[in-house]
């Protein structure tokens, strides 16, 4: 018996479920794939937005400036990456000036402050990013925009949450859910039982309040297509978005964290089955609308093109309602700012489950999570860490320099990794130029050895993934 | 911090072959940084036939041909750190490397010689639409999975890219038991050496696609289909696709120079062959850092690497003797339908004996004539009887031959 069930291991649940692990409650988090954050959280633009184009009063604006305002601590705490590099919406020609006025209004109206906001002009723009394209005239300065590294985020907080106690439960499809006094909720392992449901499905977010009740809105999958570039191009400084249309934030030039530069996202409603498939027209959008932006694109040294989907509702807002089944809860419809919104609205959430349950505090909440990052220590510290465990001087990815003592660190931390990309997740190898041509075997070796299963039953991420299908040494089987 | 007279990153074909000729020309004090378990790189999963022919005149395999140069290393007790990866080089020669036995070291050389070979274009390079399942990987890393570790990735097959090691890996699985069901190459020609469409697609029945490319990945978690078009030019033609249900897309589409430390290092690359800039003694922008074998640019047999990188050894210690001279050069040109030339500067006063031109065409040709000019006067004509981008061009040239030019060199072909 659960006090509290979450439905979804996104950054949503896992938020959620971090600050549950705050108070005294049991809690559980259900996911039916093999890891955690396979569905929106690891494909989207990894931007924490300032709060500048959501339409003021709705829950997307208020959550997206609060939770902006939450994120560097978080990341401090949790030891995720987090590039302060500002952001600016441009316009590209004279007619689009008064809409970038308009927009810092908005922005202002949402919370942001002056201090926070400047327009600049076209010599400032052309300083701060020499790649802008000539057309452009003005910009908006957003200097609260940031960048964060979305897998981690999800990661660590579900880490950090179950060193609070939290439970997780993988390849745990929720098929039905009933209440009599509690609720139980089947899946394919079995029946769980609690005193509040958080659904935090995402993009099945519908299907699964629909088990209980019938849902008040419909999740439309809206695709985004992506390009990566390698960690050699300096393209852009800051977030560079075009102005807002009804599609969304447009096509966005994003420096990541580990260097790559993010070109993107498409938005098209697609069938699920369709939902993380590139598309030939989804590459050739990106390559025309990023270029009304940004000049000199070096599209030869594209690494790796993928597609995620969002979880956009029929409401055109945030979904964060008790439903009229008292305890259900659904945290749905999260598209975007939702990465950004995450820790704020895990706090309201838990405001919503304190009105079922008495929530009291723990007093051995502990925040903190820590990473061994070998790219972090100077030489003296590295060279201590390697004679307590040599294998931290062992580099298995030469792309991006992982040592084996990290990928084996993710593999046995509390959710740890368990699949090809489970390792690339976490501590990156894979990610670099050479797309794990070189590290993945070497990932597999350890993954089998550490998890002491055979290296043919090792998945590139998903169940039934296998990369390796035969044996063709030793002795016959 | 420990000083070499030479240090030498990478211990494949390139490495091993500029050490050996190093330590030759009396370098006593020499140290190769190898990552990988073994010495010899990627020879080490070529475990079929064809290497040696010019170097031997015999045909061996890839491990055989690296063990005679192993051997003679071991002989010749020059000093080498397996398991050992570069993580920085700098302008002033030195260089961290790490292991797990020293840790992160800090070393010094007074030469560097960079052999770091290559890596293959990956798919996420190349951005093929559909799903991203398991299944698609590199020709490269299958043969690795296959020759190294003892495992098949599939059993249905379908290669892109008719690149030699995806031609190679054609046989070598479908010696393995795999049905290996065609190979699409987007040009109208194949990107690999004749002999390996012989023996590896013609012999087995595999057909190969030409002017076709894969144009939809499908599969939830592991492939279960690819479909091909044709192709005009790279745009595909609608109404021509063909299904393939296959667990295996292998790509053996390019080989690009490594150079993520020469970068790092402010060496100048040449974006026409991704590898640094380099002058007749192989030597990069940063004075004292030379570069040879695929690093440099990407030979289609081991031979070429191995009497290229024989140069480099020899230029390199030269260098450590003070003996090369940093005096004025001119730049050789790739003209009319040559992609590249190496080297790319030519220094008059470091030239002792013969010079031998590394090219490659732009398309095909038959019948046509390499032309290579001398501050725009014809020096040399070359007849050719059949030209492929797939194959490399040497041209060789006498000392003398550049005793009148002062302000460059330039090839082209003349059909």
């Amino acid at each position: 018996m659960y006090d509290v069930i979450i439905i979804g291991s996104g950054v949503i649940g896992a938020t959620i479920a971090r600050e549950l692990s705050k108070y005294n409650l049991k809690t559980i988090i259900l996911e039916k794939e093999f890891d955690v954050a396979l569905g929106a959280t690891m494909a989207n633009s990894a931007i924490v937005h300032s709060g500048h184009d959501p339409i003021p009063g709705t829950l997307k604006a208020k959550f997206n400036v609060l939770g902006n305002r939450m994120y560097k601590k978080m990341s401090e705490e949790l030891d995720i990456p987090f590039l302060e590099c500002g952001g600016m919406v441009v316009a590209v020609d004279g007619t689009q000036i008064e809409e970038l006025k308009q927009l810092h209004d908005r922005a202002l109206k949402n919370g942001l402050k002056d201090n926070e906001i400047r327009i600049l002009n076209q010599g400032e723009v052309r300083d701060m990013e020499p790649n802008i394209s000539d057309t452009v005239k003005k910009a908006l300065y957003l200097l609260t925009t940031a960048v964060t590294f979305p897998w981690e985020v999800a990661i660590a907080n579900i880490e950090n949450a179950m060193d609070n106690g939290v439970e997780l439960s993988l390849e745990t499809e929720v098929l039905d859910i009933n209440k009599d006094k509690n609720f139980k909720v089947s899946t394919t392992k079995g029946v769980f039982e609690s005193r509040v449901v958080i659904n935090a499905a995402g993009i099945y977010a519908d299907k699964v309040s629909n088990l209980l009740v019938k849902s008040n809105y419909e999740i439309k999958p809206r695709r985004g297509e992506y390009f990566v570039l390698d960690s050699d191009v300096n393209l852009v400084n800051s977030v560079i978005y075009p102005l807002p249309t009804e599609k969304g934030k447009g096509v966005i030039a994003t420096p990541q964290y580990h260097g790559n530069v993010l070109l993107g996202p498409t938005s098209d409603y697609v069938d699920l089955d369709d939902k993380t498939k590139t598309s030939e027209e989804g590459i050739s959008y990106i390559r025309d609308e990023i270029s009304k932006t940004i000049k000199n694109v070096p599209f030869n040294k594209v690494i790796r093109s993928f597609a995620g989907s969002r979880a956009t509702s029929t409401r055109n807002d945030f979904i964060i309602e008790e439903t009229d089944v008292k305890g259900f809860i659904n945290v749905a419809g999260i598209d975007s700012p939702g990465l950004t919104a995450a820790p704020a609205i895990s706090k309201y959430v838990t405001d919503l489950v304190g009105k079922r349950i008495k929530l009291t505090k723990k007093n051995d909440f502990n925040p903190v999570r820590r990473v061994t990052r070998i790219n972090k220590l100077d030489t003296e510290d590295l060279n201590e860490l390697v004679k307590r465990d040599d294998r931290f001087g062992h580099i298995v990815c030469r792309c991006e320099n992982i040592t084996e003592g990290e990928v084996i660190e993710s593999i046995h931390r509390k959710c740890g990794a368990r699949s090809v990309v489970g390792v690339k997740m976490r501590v990156r190898p894979g990610s670099g130029r050479c797309q794990g041509g070189f590290c993945q075997p070497e990932v597999i070796k350890i993954l089998a050895k550490e998890l002491k299963i055979d290296p043919m039953d090792i998945n590139y991420n998903k169940s039934g993934s296998q990369i390796l299908n035969e044996s063709t040494k030793g002795e016959a089987k | 911090m420990k000083q070499y007279d030479l240090i030498i990153i990478g211990g494949g074909s390139a490495g091993l072959a500029a050490a050996i000729e190093a330590r030759k020309n009396g370098v006593e004090s020499i140290l190769l940084l190898e990552r990988d378990a073994e010495l010899g790189g990627i020879l080490l999963q070529c475990i079929h036939n064809g290497f040696g022919l010019k170097v031997f005149k015999e045909e061996l395999t890839g491990p055989e041909y690296a063990e005679r140069f192993i051997e003679e290393l071991r002989g010749m007790n020059i000093e080498y750190k397996l398991n050992s990866m570069v993580t920085t080089l700098k302008p002033d020669k030195t260089i961290q490397y790490a292991n797990a036995n020293e840790g992160f070291v800090i070393v010094k050389g007074k030469a560097v010689i960079l052999t770091m070979g290559c890596y293959e274009r990956s798919a996420g390079a190349i951005n093929i639409p559909g799903n991203r399942p398991s299944g698609v990987l590199t020709a490269g890393t299958a043969q690795k999975y296959l020759n190294i570790d003892g495992y098949l990735v599939g059993k249905r097959v379908f290669i892109l890219g008719s690149g030699d090691i995806g031609l190679i890996m054609a046989r070598r699985m479908s010696l393995e038991g795999a049905k290996v069901l065609g190979v699409a190459e987007i040009l109208p020609y194949s990107s690999g050496l004749q002999r390996n469409i012989v023996q590896c697609l013609d012999d087995y029945n595999i057909p190969l696609y030409l002017n076709h490319t894969v144009t939809e990945i499908i599969g939830e978690s592991k492939l279960s289909k690819v479909v091909i078009s044709k192709v005009d030019g790279f745009t595909k033609i609608k109404g021509t696709e063909k299904e393939f249900e296959v667990d295996t897309l292998l790509l053996s589409v390019g080989l690009i120079p490594e150079n993520g430390l020469s970068e790092s290092c402010g060496i100048e690359l040449d974006p026409r062959t991704k590898g640094p800039i380099v002058d007749e003694s192989y030597q990069t922008s940063v004075e004292g850092i030379f570069a040879c074998g695929n690093v440099l640019h990407v030979h289609d047999l081991v031979d070429y690497v191995t009497s290229e990188a024989k140069k480099a050894g020899y230029k390199a210690a030269e260098y450590v003797r003070k003996k090369l001279v940093n005096g004025e050069s001119f730049r050789t040109i790739a003209g009319e339908g040559i992609s590249y030339v190496i080297p790319q500067m030519i220094n008059k006063d470091n030239l002792v004996d013969n010079v031998e031109l590394f090219m490659r065409v732009r398309k095909v040709y038959r019948d046509a004539n390499i032309i290579i000019k001398g501050d725009n006067k014809v020096i040399k004509i070359i007849k050719k009887k059949h030209l492929a981008p797939a194959e490399m061009e040497i041209v060789k040239l006498k000392v003398d031959d550049f005793k009148n030019i002062s302000k460059n060199l330039s090839i082209e072909v003349e059909v």
